[in-house]
C-alpha cells in the first residue's frame, strides 16, 4: 500500500534561517526551494526521506521528534554544537535500545540524534 | 481589496500573499487581523491546519461576497482608466453617489454619511482634476457647485452600480 520513503513537513517562520540550519549546519541537500511560495524541501541522508518546510505567520514548535540516526552520538553532538546548534539537556540512554540527544531548529521544532545500541 | 482578490490565488498563505502584493509583513499582518475581526476571513490556528502547505486564512461567506464586489470595483477602475481609485478611501463611493444623482455637496455627504467635509471636498477635487467629475457653478438659490459624472465615467460606474446591486 505505501510507497517507500517518508516526508515530514514543518511550518517555519523564516525559510532563509531554516535552509541555513538544515543545509549548512546539518549538511542536508536542498532539493526544492520556491521563495515566492515560501516553501522548501531537503533530502536527508536517507533515500526518499524528505523534510519539507512552509513559511507561516504563526508557528507552534513541534514536540514530536524527527530522529536522525548517527554512528557516534557524542562526536556528532560535539560537531553540531561547535556549529552553533542548540541541544536540550544531556544525552540520554534508553537501555539496550539507543542513546538520544535532543536539539532544536530555528523555530524550536524538536529534532533528535540517535545512536543505536542494539539492533531492533 | 488586493488581499481579498489575491487570497485564494495565493492559497491563503501569508508568505505568497506578501510576495504577491509586495507589502511589509507587519502591514499585511495588521490588514489580515482587521479583516478577520470584520468577519471577512477566518484565521486557521496552527492546530487547525492539517499540513504546513495548507491555507492560514480562508474567506468567509461574507468575505466571498466582498471579494465579488472587489472584483467588480477592479473591473470598473480598469474601464475608467484613472489608475487604482479604490486605493484612496471614498473615491469609488463618491462616484457611485454621483451616479445615484446626489449632485449637491451636502447631498453627497448625506448619502455617504461617514465622510468628513474636508475629505469629500478633497476627493471631489481630485476626481474633477482626473476628468471623472464635472462641477458646475450655479447661482440660484445661492452660489454653489453641482457635481456630475463626466460622460466617459458614466458607463463604467453605471455598470458597477448594476453589478453591485446584483450581489446585495
Amino acid at each position: 500500500m505505501f510507497k517507500p520513503g517518508v516526508t515530514i513537513w514543518y511550518s517555519v517562520k523564516s525559510l532563509k534561517d531554516t535552509i541555513h540550519f538544515y543545509k549548512e549546519l546539518l549538511g542536508f541537500e536542498l532539493v526544492f526551494h520556491d521563495a515566492d511560495s515560501g516553501m522548501a524541501m531537503v533530502n536527508t541522508t536517507t533515500k526518499d526521506c524528505i523534510i519539507g518546510f512552509s513559511e507561516a505567520e504563526e508557528v507552534i514548535p513541534s514536540t514530536s521528534s524527527t530522529v536522525f540516526e548517527v554512528y557516534d552520538i557524542e562526536t556528532s553532538r560535539r560537531s553540531l554544537e561547535q556549529k552553533g546548534v542548540t541541544f536540550i539537556g544531556e544525552t540520554e540512554t534508553v537501555p539496550d535500545m539507543a542513546k538520544l540527544a535532543t536539539f532544536v531548529d530555528p523555530d524550536g521544532h524538536s529534532l533528535m540524534l540517535s545512536e543505536e545500541l542494539s539492533p531492533l | 481589496m488586493p488581499i481579498l482578490v489575491s487570497l485564494e490565488k495565493c492559497r491563503g498563505r501569508f508568505t505568497p500573499i506578501q510576495h504577491h502584493l509586495q507589502i511589509s509583513p507587519g502591514r499585511l499582518s495588521d490588514n489580515l487581523k482587521r479583516m478577520t475581526e470584520s468577519g471577512l476571513l477566518r484565521h486557521l490556528s496552527p492546530y487547525e491546519r492539517r499540513h504546513p502547505a495548507l491555507p492560514e486564512y480562508v474567506l468567509t461567506e461574507k468575505g466571498r461576497l466582498f471579494r465579488e464586489a472587489a472584483l467588480m470595483l477592479q473591473a470598473a477602475e480598469l474601464e475608467l482608466g484613472y489608475g487604482r481609485l479604490s486605493a484612496k478611501a471614498w473615491n469609488m463611493p463618491v462616484l457611485l453617489a454621483l451616479h445615484y444623482k446626489h449632485e449637491h455637496f451636502q447631498d453627497i455627504r448625506q448619502a455617504l454619511q461617514q465622510v468628513t467635509p474636508s475629505m469629500l471636498s478633497a476627493r471631489l477635487g481630485n476626481l474633477h482634476e482626473l476628468g471623472a467629475v464635472d462641477k458646475q457653478l450655479i447661482a440660484q438659490p445661492r452660489p454653489s457647485f453641482l457635481y456630475h459624472l463626466q460622460q466617459p465615467a458614466k458607463r463604467p460606474i453605471h455598470r458597477l452600480a448594476d453589478n453591485l446591486d446584483s450581489i446585495v
